[in-house]
């Protein structure tokens, strides 16, 4: 990795310059919340964003996407199409980089998904330091920072930005877009003051060290019964969630009968048909078992695999609750004896 | 390498280049075994594709009828039998129901095989003893049948099957023929038992008073109804059967096969590629499997 400085008033011309080579989708106003959408014009974007509705995952694993046509007289496909439009993904903080790194465990170890792959091989992800909101519960996890992960790393220095640059691409790219010059040791002291104030400014962060030891003493314990009573199963978790990666696929027949498209949709584990079986039996009937289920899954089965907790502390799930159900409550609750919330 | 293996190895590479690509596969024999559950004898297209496709007993395929969708189903079959593969499909579902309304000679798309099998090869020089219910008997057959075929490998195969009534015994013609055989010690019994029954009347479990087990040189597998499985183990530890010595096969929902959609989570684990067979050892470390 190296550093580069850009003063703040070239970020136009770093958008358009990637604009003429690549499809720049990055964070821009919707009402009075943000979303990932593409960039038509620099002016659009929104660095001060706090969070977005949606997480950066539909960059890469839509919510509806096509795996195959196909032929239903032979069963043939005849048609398979890898998505490998050239993106950017413009000012990702570190949580949703995170975030990304733990679908790539999923989708990129054992069996490679070629889908999410052509997608996540197109995309250069552009970073962007933030200051904690007051959903943020990132550092709790760690996952306040990245040091990989990215192409290229914007830090906010007031007029200009501390650029840390990972890849290549990211080389090349700062290279034939835009005006850097090599950094002082000013720039990097003003570096190290952001970086402390914003490690400093977290508040409340909870306490998650205990927590896979917690859920293995509390699997019986009474707050899933709790909480079951209160979720509504409407699975908005999930769909915001940046690490929620489980899927239904569907055929969709075009009317002629003969031909269709095979596709993959969102799904949650909350959902009550989740995980029925053909013959009727539901391996998880009650809204309990799964929230329980998400829960473990989160914070002890996916641990148990890759050695990290499947949250990335981005507080989406948080705000999307109707139910007032989020990690942080889950994980007080636990520590306080369970029982009750 | 020679152009055959070259050609294999190209085939086996584009089995595994997009692992939701499903194959068409001829259905070559359809056999009745009762009025929900059908034999479907199904032989992929590709030759190299067909020779690519290597199985273990236990495993299991993505049956695809498009525009219906996918169902995961064991294999029947032996993988000491190659070129086909025979699946006892419960007629209980969109797909199991489509597939159920196709003739002998009709294409279907298959994918595959997924997920861990039972530990054949260990389980070599060892008595085993099989117990299934229902359509349980489904993934075990793969594993009866091959060590059918390498049977003086193996100790004393015990098997014990239970059904609800006569006419839900699965391969009740087989079955019938191998009741007089010295090599596979064979009970079967019903719960409702009709006129012509002569078998044993009762749960499963029943059976094993009958059963001599040496616990020391004994593998034990089970496939069943989800209740089933704290019933036959508690018997096969009785017997004093270590926890890791006795393999269950779990039927979860496995929509993918391999471990990305979510469906088939068994606690921390994926019945899709940690199972669907397990140990009873991790199956009892295991919360949500029994």
């Amino acid at each position: 990795m190296f550093f580069r400085v850009m003063d703040k008033d070239r970020l136009p011309d770093l958008v358009r310059g990637l604009a003429a080579e690549y499809e720049v989708i990055g964070p821009i106003a919707k009402g009075d919340e943000f979303v990932f959408a593409i960039v038509s014009d620099p002016t659009e974007l929104r660095l001060d964003y706090d969070t977005t509705i949606l997480p950066p995952k539909k960059h890469f694993m839509p919510p509806t996407e096509s795996l195959m046509s196909f032929r239903v007289q032979d069963s043939e496909v005849v048609g398979e199409e890898l998505d490998r439009t050239p993106r950017v993904l413009f000012g990702l903080h570190p949580c949703d980089i995170n975030g990304l790194m733990l679908m790539d465990n999923v989708f990129l170890q054992g069996y490679e998904d070629p889908y999410y792959k052509a997608r996540r091989e197109s995309t250069l992800i552009v970073g962007l330091n933030c200051m904690p909101h007051e959903g943020c519960f990132c550092k709790a996890w760690g996952t306040d920072e990245v040091h990989w992960g990215f192409d290229i790393f914007l830090s906010d220095l007031g007029d200009r930005y501390f650029v840390s640059v990972r890849s290549v691409e990211g080389a090349d790219l700062l290279d034939r877009c835009v005006e850097t010059r090599q950094i002082t040791p000013e720039d990097t002291a003003e570096f190290q003051r952001v970086a402390s104030e914003f490690q400093a400014s977290f508040e409340g962060q909870p306490d998650t060290s205990q927590v896979p030891l917690l859920l293995d003493a509390k699997y019986d314990d009474p707050i899933w019964e709790e909480l079951g009573s209160r979720c509504l199963s409407c699975g908005a978790c999930s769909m915001v969630c940046p690490t929620c990666y489980c899927f239904d696929v569907r055929d969709r027949l075009e009317p002629d009968g003969q031909e269709g498209t095979r596709e993959r949709v969102w799904d949650s584990c909350l959902y009550i048909d989740f995980a029925e079986v053909a013959h009727g039996h539901n391996f998880r009937a009650s809204r309990a078992a799964r929230v329980k289920n998400r829960y473990y899954h989160k914070q002890w089965g996916y641990l148990s695999k890759f050695e990290r907790v499947l949250c990335v502390g981005c507080g989406r799930c948080a705000s999307a609750c109707k139910a007032d159900i989020n990690p942080r409550i889950v994980i007080e609750a636990l520590q306080a004896g369970g029982g009750s919330l | 390498m020679n152009p055959t293996a070259v050609r294999r190895l190209a085939a086996y590479e584009q089995l595994s280049a997009n692992p939701y690509r499903p194959w068409p596969a001829r259905i070559t024999s359809i056999t009745e075994l009762t009025d929900k559950e059908t034999l479907f004898e199904l032989r992929l297209i590709d030759d190299d594709v067909r020779d690519a496709f290597k199985f273990e007993s236990g495993q299991f395929v993505e049956v695809s009828i498009f525009g219906v969708g996918e169902a995961p189903i064991s294999i029947s079959s032996a993988p000491s039998k190659q070129g086909f593969i025979e699946l006892c499909v419960r007629n209980a579902g969109d797909v199991t129901g489509a597939l159920h309304s196709r003739q002998c000679g009709d294409i279907v798309g298959l994918r595959g095989p997924f997920g861990r099998g039972f530990p054949f090869e260990e389980m070599k020089g060892n008595d085993v003893l099989l117990v299934a219910g229902g359509l349980g008997i489904a993934p075990l057959k793969s594993l009866i049948n091959h060590i059918h075929d390498t049977r003086h490998e193996f100790g004393k195969v015990t098997i014990l099957y239970g059904s609800r009534s006569p006419e839900e015994v699965l391969f009740a013609r087989q079955f019938d023929m191998w009741r007089h055989r010295d090599d596979f010690d064979l009970h079967l019994t019903v719960d409702q038992p009709d006129e012509t029954w002569d078998g044993d009347v009762g749960l499963v479990t029943n059976l094993f008073e009958r059963v001599d087990v040496d616990p020391a040189k004994t593998f034990g597998a089970i496939c069943g109804p989800p209740v089933m499985y704290k019933y036959v183990v508690a018997e096969m530890r009785a017997k004093g059967m270590e926890a890791d010595r006795i393999y269950v096969s779990f039927e979860r929902r496995m929509k993918c096969g391999f471990g990305k959609c979510g469906h088939c989570g068994v606690g921390h684990q994926y019945a899709c590629i940690d199972g669907p067979v397990f140990n009873y050892w991790e199956a009892m470390n295991l919360q949500e499997a029994m």
